[in-house]
């Protein structure tokens, strides 16, 4: 089944994609970083919401993106 | 219901640790957010200064720094490039750094939220020392009479923050010529340099752990003067009650 690995709630009216930790093909356990976001003087981590293979990445650096938004998919 | 008394959340260690490299630095932070992250949270606040140097962050460049390598090298300036928010930052003896280690969701934070708070942390000690300031919302930092007196640059790991404000006391600003902090193209200034009042580092550090503490609650205080590694092992007692 795929997760969803979804920004969660920052507080700020934008954000920015700031880079993945792990490339597609990788495996991950739930809590570990996987990527970074940029708002205004932060830098905060996302986390895998379970453990698998990370699949697919749906934001790349630059992207403009905001709470809720799916950045990529994990494989359990 | 849970006792604030009892909460862990609302006592704050804080270590008053003088000159710190930036190596032991990243050590005790790392030590702290797993800390920070842990079953019983435990907020933490780390007062220092740093030896001469310049730290980028995520939204620095190294167009903001004018002297070559070789300069740098002469000047005696490492450049590291560190994962935090903000750009780039000059440290200089007469500066206080002020790294609160937070755990943003048992106090009700977000990463904004917080952002602001440590913003509002730096605008209080200008205030305090009689000096009208403001936050900068678009490099955060704050402002005295348009100049930056205080850059802000934060990292939130693990549902924890690190790194944090490092506010100018009473550097020498002639250095701040070369190196355009957080993209500013002002010079910076100083605490001494706009006040009228007596301006002191300790005093900063001191004023760092009141305003932090008011800020977000905490309403007990532990203050350290060695980091955690330097501080006694927990007590037979406890030792003997582990599984």
């Amino acid at each position: 089944m795929k997760v969803a690995v979804v920004l969660p709630e920052l507080g700020a009216a934008r954000a920015t994609f700031s880079l993945w930790h792990v490339r597609p093909g990788d495996r991950v356990f739930e809590g570990d970083r996987v990527a970074e976001v940029l708002i205004p003087g932060a830098a905060v981590d996302v986390h895998a919401p379970a453990d698998g293979v990370l699949v697919e990445q749906a934001a790349f650096p630059q992207d403009v993106v905001s709470a809720g938004q799916v950045l990529g998919w994990v494989e359990e | 219901m849970t006792d604030p008394q009892h909460d862990p959340a609302r006592a704050l260690s804080a270590y008053l640790l003088g000159t710190l490299g930036f190596d032991a630095l990243l050590a005790l932070q790392r030590r702290l957010v797993y800390e920070a992250g842990g079953p019983r949270p435990v907020a933490s606040l780390v007062v220092c200064d740093h030896p001469p140097g310049i730290t980028v962050g995520r939204e620095g460049s190294r167009a903001h720094i004018r002297p070559s390598p070789e300069q740098l090298h002469a000047r005696g300036w490492p450049v590291r490039w560190v994962g935090r928010g903000g750009g780039v930052m000059l440290h200089l003896p007469g500066q206080v750094a002020c790294y609160p280690v937070l755990p943003l969701a048992a106090l009700g934070l977000t990463p904004a939220g917080y952002v602001a708070g440590l913003q509002a942390v730096g605008v209080d000690l200008l205030r305090w020392y009689g000096v009208t300031a403001e936050p900068d919302p678009d490099r955060p930092g704050v402002r005295a009479n348009g100049r930056r007196v205080a850059h802000l640059g934060v990292a939130v790991r693990g549902g924890a923050t690190c790194f944090g404000l490092v506010v100018n006391t009473d550097p020498d600003l002639r250095p701040f010529r070369d190196v355009r902090c957080d993209g500013d193209p002002a010079p910076m200034t100083s605490i001494a340099r706009e006040s009228s009042h007596r301006v002191t580092v300790p005093g900063v550090r001191q004023r760092f752990v009141e305003l932090v503490a008011a800020r977000w609650g905490f309403d007990r205080i532990s203050l350290f003067h060695q980091g955690p590694g330097a501080l006694p092992r927990p007590t037979p007692h406890a030792a003997a009650h582990r599984p």
